[in-house]
């Protein structure tokens, strides 16, 4: 019996497949970056308790959302404008341990080194308040920040899941008034089925004909 | 190609083979007081010996196998130390400019395709002689092939892998060469599937798929040849395990260093792929062949067309013509036989054993083809101009006047002309028999012809695009030291790969030579 092609056949396959196999798993921007949950200053600033148990509104602080590319982290100064020293009263529970590092960058004038989480590689150009302006949701690209003691990333941010949205918009735009109202985002709009999405007579198919242009999918939208 | 007879005394004596055990090249040519080796004859009535010396089956074998087994003549080492030098060089070259980037060649904002794609076309041409000898001429049972078509196969891989660098480092970064290949991947995207430029990336690694495949399943048989000398040799005692005889308990056997015949029966062995020359395989081999003849044939016609897409589908003036696709592939048959009779010329004297196998009437038959295909792309040239001038689109005319063709108005007219001589002036001397008859003179012409080949392509790529409709969009192209190098380089990858083939791997199909050589024909007097 001549094993040889046989031996071959089946080494060649045993050795190609797991690298294939390996590659399309883990060579993906939703295997390295999916869960980037990087260790931030200090004690960190809690997104659970602003955004989640106290309501604050994203734009609050993040406040050039929607009007700027670029979507900024705050100042030290937006902190200190609550956590001055006695400002909230009595009823406050951040223990003074915890907001001390605020107070000591705002009295020596030195800004709070926060990791950014979110990149976008320099070759792509991401307008932050186009997308806040068309309807897209905080919560589509960032998750439920609400929920995050620490912020980790949420989706892989991968070209082709940029594509994916730009391809189908309808199934991820949300009522504009309701942009970064996330708990509502999560249960009253991506809790149903898409066909029963209906806010003030606003379908996600109503949505998509008050875009102003098609999101872009040629080379030069994004790479320019 | 027709069924093999058993040759029963090469299987008897190959027990007796000793490895070194040459055949001795005859010294003296078989018409006294001429150069001619016997094939030359133009009696119409006889049919020019494929093989000469009235070798035996045996003599063939062992020629073929000799060399694969016995320590090459010094010039192959000579040759090989020069060649893989260069080599050295070219890869050198190859990782200054991934390490650095593109920068370190000539190109410019308007010549942004200079000595890459000229290299890139001029080495995928190269290969089509290989093609067009193991498929068409199988075809159209030209018995003749059967001493060149191994290693002009083996010359088209070797020059496919060439053609396959440069592509591959001048999108400058490299590691995202893979985009070329439809790949499901996380960026969403897939390639141009409209661009020639695509069309151009399946053509060529269909062409080196099949051209590999073709090469190895012909090469089986051979292999298997190899291995079973190597594995008589071995068991004749040559060199066998040691057994150690222990006090107590069993021997330990010692298996003996591996010496070169342990590993040929082990590489060869993996390489014929339990190839026992049983009428079975045979049958399905021959059944292969046509296949795999039948599947390269057009193959022949599609790559350089497509490669002549990459130019013809743009719009710019003097790439964007209806000639080229034939007119590449004319140039390709030509500058790939031009290639092949550069390489086995040398091949003779380097190795000369092989020069009872390789004939002059081989060398002639394709200093006709060099002639048939250098007239062909000297048409093109003229008709490409012609229709430049009857089309009556100034700015196609103008490309071929002002940048080629006018000493006093084109730059670059030099390269035209040194195309123009090479290429349509020097093959004409073979219309003279002498000349087509004397290697030395098809020499020098493959050497001009190659040279033409490689200026064909750089006329026609840098000559086109170094002038746009505007003159702030003229620009030179001047080569860097590493254009330069890579592409000397690539020469040396080239034939490295060559030489080491020549040491390595069957040079000849044996089958095929032993069925045109006379025994195979005993009933031919009938």
């Amino acid at each position: 019996m001549n094993s040889v092609p046989t031996v071959l056949l089946i080494g060649v396959h045993a050795a190609v497949i797991p690298v294939i196999a390996g590659m399309w798993y883990y060579a993906t921007p939703k295997f390295w970056e999916v869960g980037y949950m990087p260790t931030q200053p200090s004690t960190g600033f809690n997104h659970q308790i602003h955004a989640g148990k106290l309501g604050m509104d994203c734009r609050y602080c993040h406040t050039n959302v929607e009007d700027s590319w670029h979507a900024n982290v705050p100042p030290v100064q937006t902190c200190f404008g609550c956590h001055e020293e006695g400002k909230l009263g009595p009823t406050a529970t951040a223990t003074t341990e915890k907001v001390q590092f605020i107070r000591d960058a705002y009295a020596t004038d030195t800004p709070i080194p926060w990791r950014n989480i979110h990149v976008v590689p320099d070759y792509a150009t991401f307008p932050h308040n186009a997308h806040v302006n068309a309807g897209v949701s905080c919560y589509t690209c960032h998750g439920a920040i609400n929920n995050m003691p620490v912020v980790a990333q949420a989706e892989s941010l991968s070209m082709g899941w940029c594509l994916d949205c730009h391809r189908n918009p309808e199934k991820n735009l949300v009522p504009k008034d309701k942009v970064t109202d996330l708990y509502w985002v999560q249960n009253e709009w991506f809790g149903k089925d898409a066909s029963e999405r209906v806010h003030e007579g606003m379908t996600p198919e109503a949505l998509k004909d008050t875009l102003l242009r098609d999101p872009p999918d040629n080379c030069s939208a994004c790479h320019f | 190609m027709s069924a093999i007879q058993p040759d029963e005394s090469l299987a008897r004596r190959m027990h007796g083979l000793q490895p070194g055990e040459q055949p001795v090249a005859r010294s003296t040519p078989l018409i006294p007081g001429t150069s001619d080796d016997g094939t030359l004859s133009e009696d119409t009535g006889k049919r020019a010996p494929c093989v000469l010396g009235d070798r035996s089956f045996e003599d063939v074998t062992n020629i073929v196998c000799g060399y694969a087994e016995a320590k090459m003549p010094k010039p192959w080492l000579a040759a090989l130390t020069i060649t893989s030098s260069i080599a050295a060089l070219g890869t050198g070259m190859i990782l200054y400019l991934i390490i650095t980037g593109v920068g370190v060649w000539g190109l410019n904002n308007q010549v942004d395709w200079a000595w890459d794609i000229t290299n890139f076309v001029f080495w995928i041409g190269i290969g089509h002689a290989g093609t067009l000898i193991s498929a068409i001429l199988c075809l159209l049972k030209q018995n003749w092939r059967t001493a060149v078509n191994r290693s002009a196969e083996a010359m088209t891989i070797f020059a496919v892998v060439c053609a396959g660098i440069f592509p591959g480092i001048h999108v400058g970064r490299v590691w995202f060469a893979w985009f070329l290949a439809p790949i499901p991947n996380s960026n969403g995207i897939w390639p141009n599937f409209r661009s020639p430029l695509l069309w151009d990336v399946f053509a060529v690694s269909t062409y080196a798929t099949v051209s590999l495949l073709f090469w190895y399943m012909g090469m089986i048989p051979d292999v298997a040849t190899l291995r079973d000398r190597a594995y008589m040799r071995l068991t004749k005692g040559v060199s066998r395990p040691m057994a150690i005889p222990m006090p107590i308990g069993n021997d330990i056997i010692v298996p003996q260093l591996p010496k070169p015949d342990q590993i040929r029966v082990l590489i060869y062995g993996i390489m014929s792929l339990g190839w026992r020359f049983s009428s079975r395989h045979w049958h399905r081999y021959e059944k292969a062949y046509l296949i795999l003849a039948g599947i390269s044939t057009p193959l022949v016609l599609s790559v350089h067309s497509i490669v002549s897409f990459d130019f013809a589908t743009s719009i710019i003036p003097g790439w964007h013509t209806t000639i080229f696709p034939p007119y590449f592939v004319a140039g390709a048959v030509f500058g790939g036989f031009a290639m092949v009779l550069w390489l086995m010329i040398p091949l003779r004297l380097i190795l000369p054993n092989f020069s009872d196998l390789l004939t002059k009437r081989h060398l002639e038959n394709m200093a006709k083809i060099l002639l048939l295909t250098g007239t062909m792309v000297g048409f093109a040239y003229g008709m490409e101009f012609f229709i430049a001038w009857y089309s009556g689109n100034e700015f196609e005319f103008s490309v071929f006047a002002n940048n080629r063709v006018n000493p006093a108005k084109a730059p670059y007219w030099w390269a035209y002309w040194t195309m123009i001589f090479c290429n349509v002036a020097t093959p004409q001397l073979f219309w003279f028999r002498k000349m087509r008859q004397n290697p030395l003179v098809i020499w020098i012409v493959a050497s001009f012809v190659t040279v033409g080949m490689w200026f064909e392509r750089f006329v026609i790529i840098v000559t086109s695009i170094h002038r746009a409709f505007l003159p702030g969009e003229w620009h030179m192209f001047f080569p860097t030291w590493v254009d330069i190098l890579t592409f000397v380089g690539s020469c040396g990858i080239f034939m490295t790969l060559f030489l080491l083939f020549l040491k390595f791997l069957p040079v000849f199909a044996l089958a095929e030579l032993k069925v045109v050589m006379p025994q195979s024909h005993t009933h031919d007097d009938h």
